[in-house]
C-alpha cells in the first residue's frame, strides 16, 4: 500500500493489532488522520499530513526536522489511538510514564 | 488467425494461448480446486473478470483505484543479503524496505530460516530487532519457519519419522512427531518472548505445516501460548500449501482432524489459536497455464476470505498463488496474479 | 462368482487397508476356480491401489494411511505370487523396475523423498532410498552397484538444486546416461529445470512421481526391445 509513503504501515498496525479486515482498517486510519480513503493511499497528501503530524516518513530529507522511527511512533500510538508494542518498551526502559 | 495472448506456464516459461484454450483452462483450475477443495466455484462474472486480467493489454497491471493492500513478508529483511549477495545488515535492510520499497511492513529473519536454529541465538536476533525498531516506523515482525524436520535425529532429538514411515514404523513414526511439537513450542515460545520484550510488532510463523499436520499443530499451539503470554505480540501465521499434509493423520485442534484441511478451514484454526493474520498459499501447478493455475487459486481463495474472520494475506512468492516457480519473476504475470488475489480473491494484505 | 462385485470387493480392501479380507478374497477367487489370480490382482486390488494414490493427492489420506494400506498391497502381492507359484511371467508383469532415491548433498530435507519412496514403493517398485545430504559420487557409485533401473534426487533449496545438474554431468562424463534413467524432484525443481540440466524426468509431487517413472521405464523397455 506504499508503507510510510503513504498509510499502508499505520493500515498493517490496524490488522495486527485489531485483526481489522482491510476496509475496515483503512476506514479506521482515515478517520483518524481525518482523510478521505483516496488521500490516504495518495503519496503527495499524506506525505505533506506525515510530515505535519511527525508520524514519520519514507523521504526524510531535511532529516534534521523530519520525525522517524521511535518518535514517530509514539505519535502514531498517540493518533490511532492503540498501543505499539515498541513504544511501551521504550517507555518503560527510559522511565517516561 | 486466432489471436493468441501471452501468458505464461507455472514454471515461468512463456507461452501464447487463445481466448478459447485461455478460458478453457480457467474452467478447469477452478474446477479442480472444487473438486479438492469442496467450495463453491467462482460466479460468471468472477471468471470473466478472471479473463479479463490474464488478457489485459501492458506488461504489468495495477488493481482499481481504492483496492490497495497491505504487505507482510517472510524472511523478507534478509533477502537483499542471502538473495542478491549483497552485505547489508538486516537493521539496514529493513530501513530500506521501508524508506526505499515501500513496505508496510517487514520481519526480521534469520538466514537458517527455523526456530529451532534461532533459539541458540534467540537474544543476539532480538537485539538486531531492537536496533531496526528504534530507526523503523513501520511494524516489523520476527519470523522463522516450525520446520519441525530439523528436531529429527541426527540434527534434533526425535527419531526421524520420514524414515520411519517408509519403514512401516508407523507408531515410532507418530510419537516422534507428537514429541517434536512439544520441542518446537517451546523453542517457539521462548525465541517470541525475546522478541516481545524488544518491542516487536509481529511475530511470523511461516511456511507452517511444511512438515505436515505436526507442524501445523506446532505453530498453531505455539500461537495460541503467545497470544496468551505476551498479547503485546501479535502472529501470523503463514500456512506451507493448499492443504496440511497428513504426515501423522490423527492430530486435532479444537476438536478437528488437522490433516487434509485446506485454506477455508485452515483459517479457522488459525483464528481460534488467536492469531491476527493467515497466511494463504495455494501451490502453483509448474506444468499448468497461468490461467489455470490462478483460476485455482482464486477459488481456494475466494473460499478461505468469505469465511475467514480475521485479515488474510495471500502469499505472492516463488511458487505459491499463481506465482511461477523461477527465482526471477516476471512482473507481467505476478501483478496479473496480485490484482486477481485483491480483486476477486478479496485478500486483505499480499 | 460375480467377477465385477469381487474386483470391487478387493479395490475396497486395499482403500481400507483390511488385510484380512483381502487376503479372504484371494482365497475365495482361488476357491472358485474361474477367476484369473492375476487380473484380481492388476484390476480388483490394483485399482484400489491407484485410488489411494488419488486420495493422497487429494489430501484425503494421510501418509501413515497410505503406508498401511501400501502394505497391505504388498501382502496382497506376495499372496498371489506364492499362489501362482512364482509364476515368472506374473513376476515380470509386477515388477515395474528398481528405484535409487537420495537427497542431495548439504541438503537435510527428505520429507518428500520419504513421501516419493512410499508412493513408489506401493506402486510396485523396489526402492532403495539413500537418505539425505548423499554427495553425486556416492549416488552414482550406489546405483551401479544396485543396478538400479531409476535414480531420483531430491532437492528442497536453490542453493542445492545444483547437485542434481552435477550428478547428470557425471553420469555423461562417464557414458552411464543411457544407462540410468534419472529424475529429479523437490520444492524448486521444475520440467524446465530437468530439461536444462539433462534430467530424464521430472515430477511435481508423489502421486505424479510413480506415473513419471512408469513412462519412463516403459520408454527404457520398448528402447531395449527395439
Amino acid at each position: 500500500m506504499g508503507g510510510a509513503r503513504t498509510a499502508g504501515d499505520m493500515v498493517m498496525r490496524l490488522q495486527l493489532d485489531k485483526k481489522m479486515k482491510i476496509n475496515e482498517a483503512k476506514a479506521y486510519v482515515a478517520e483518524k488522520l481525518g482523510v478521505t480513503l483516496e488521500e490516504l493511499v495518495d503519496v503527495v497528501t499524506m506525505s505533506e499530513l506525515r510530515e505535519d503530524l511527525g508520524i514519520g516518513l519514507a523521504h526524510v530529507e531535511p532529516c534534521a526536522e523530519a520525525n522517524m522511527g521511535m518518535e514517530a511512533k509514539f505519535k502514531i500510538a498517540e493518533i490511532l489511538d492503540i498501543k505499539i508494542n515498541s513504544v511501551e518498551k521504550f517507555k518503560k526502559r527510559a522511565g517516561i510514564k | 488467425m486466432e489471436k493468441k495472448y501471452f501468458t505464461r506456464m507455472g514454471d515461468g516459461s512463456m507461452v501464447y494461448m487463445t481466448e478459447e484454450e485461455i478460458k478453457a483452462d480457467i474452467q478447469l483450475g477452478m474446477e479442480d480446486a472444487i473438486l479438492r477443495g469442496k467450495v463453491d466455484p467462482l460466479t460468471e462474472e468472477e471468471t470473466q473478470k478472471l479473463y479479463d486480467i490474464v488478457t489485459m493489454s501492458g506488461i504489468i497491471v495495477g488493481v482499481e483505484p481504492g483496492m490497495q493492500v497491505v504487505s507482510s513478508n517472510d524472511s523478507g529483511s534478509d533477502k537483499i543479503s542471502t538473495k542478491c549477495g549483497i552485505p547489508v545488515t538486516r537493521d539496514v535492510n529493513a530501513m530500506i524496505h521501508e524508506r526505499v520499497l515501500g513496505a508496510d511492513s517487514v520481519d526480521i529473519g534469520n538466514s537458517d530460516y527455523n526456530y529451532k536454529t534461532v533459539k541458540g541465538i534467540a537474544k543476539r536476533e532480538a537485539t538486531i530487532l531492537k536496533q531496526a525498531l528504534r530507526n523503523t516506523t513501520m511494524p516489523l515482525f520476527y519470523g522463522a519457519m516450525p520446520n519441525l524436520g530439523f528436531y529429527t535425529k541426527p540434527d534434533g532429538p526425535v527419531e526421524n519419522w520420514a524414515v520411519l514411515l517408509p519403514e512401516g514404523r508407523i507408531k515410532e513414526a507418530l510419537q516422534a512427531q507428537e514429541d517434536a511439537v512439544v520441542h518446537a513450542v517451546n523453542d517457539i515460545t521462548y525465541v517470541a518472548k525475546q522478541m516481545a520484550d524488544v518491542g516487536a510488532d509481529g511475530f511470523q510463523l511461516d511456511t507452517s505445516g511444511a512438515a505436515g499436520d505436526a507442524d501445523f499443530l506446532a505453530a498453531l499451539l505455539a500461537c495460541e501460548k503467545i497470544t496468551k503470554n505476551n498479547p503485546e505480540l501479535k502472529v501470523e501465521i503463514g500456512a506451507a500449501g493448499e492443504f496440511v499434509l497428513g504426515m501423522h493423520g490423527k492430530l486435532k485442534y479444537d476438536d478437528q482432524i488437522i490433516a487434509g484441511l485446506y485454506p477455508h478451514k485452515q483459517v479457522k484454526l488459525v483464528e481460534k489459536a488467536g492469531a491476527s493474520i493467515f497466511g494463504a498459499v495455494v501451490n502453483t501447478n509448474c506444468n499448468m497455464s497461468f490461467p489455470w493455475n490462478i483460476a485455482r487459486v482464486i477459488t481456494f481463495i475466494k473460499a478461505c476470505t468469505d469465511v475467514a474472520q480475521i485479515p488474510v494475506h495471500a502469499n505472492a512468492g516463488m511458487g505459491v498463488n499463481g506465482i511461477p516457480m523461477c527465482e526471477n519473476l516476471p512482473s507481467d504475470v505476478s501483478s496479473r496474479a496480485d490484482k486477481a488475489l485483491i480483486e476477486i480473491g478479496k485478500v486483505d494484505g499480499l | 462368482m460375480d467377477k465385477e462385485r469381487l474386483y470391487e470387493k478387493a479395490r475396497e480392501t486395499i482403500i481400507d487397508a483390511d488385510e484380512t479380507k483381502a487376503i479372504n478374497i484371494i482365497f475365495e477367487a482361488q476357491k472358485d476356480g474361474e477367476i484369473d489370480l492375476l487380473d484380481l490382482l492388476l484390476y480388483g486390488f490394483g485399482d484400489g491401489n491407484e485410488e489411494i494414490g488419488h486420495l493422497f493427492d487429494l489430501g484425503s489420506l494421510s501418509l501413515p494411511e497410505l503406508i498401511y494400506a501400501a502394505e497391505v498391497m504388498r501382502n496382497v502381492t506376495d499372496t498371489i505370487l506364492n499362489l501362482l507359484h512364482d509364476d515368472k511371467e506374473a513376476r515380470k508383469i509386477l515388477h515395474k523396475g528398481k528405484i535409487l532415491l537420495a537427497t542431495v548433498e548439504g541438503d537435510v530435507h527428505d520429507i518428500g523423498k520419504g513421501i516419493v519412496a512410499s508412493t513408489l514403493k506401493s506402486a510396485g517398485y523396489e526402492v532403495i532410498d539413500l537418505g539425505c545430504e548423499v554427495p553425486a559420487e556416492v549416488i552414482v557409485e550406489k546405483a551401479i552397484e544396485n543396478d538400479v533401473d531409476i535414480i531420483g534426487t531430491s532437492a528442497l533449496l536453490t542453493s542445492t538444486m545444483l547437485e542434481q545438474k552435477k550428478l547428470i554431468k557425471i553420469l555423461q562424463e562417464n557414458d552411464m546416461s543411457d544407462k540410468f534413467i534419472t529424475m529429479v524432484g523437490g520444492a524448486p525443481c521444475t520440467k524446465r529445470w530437468a530439461k536444462r540440466i539433462g534430467a530424464d524426468g521430472y515430477s511435481e509431487d508423489a502421486v505424479e512421481a510413480v506415473r513419471v517413472a512408469n513412462e519412463l521405464i516403459k520408454l527404457k523397455k520398448n528402447k531395449s526391445e527395439e
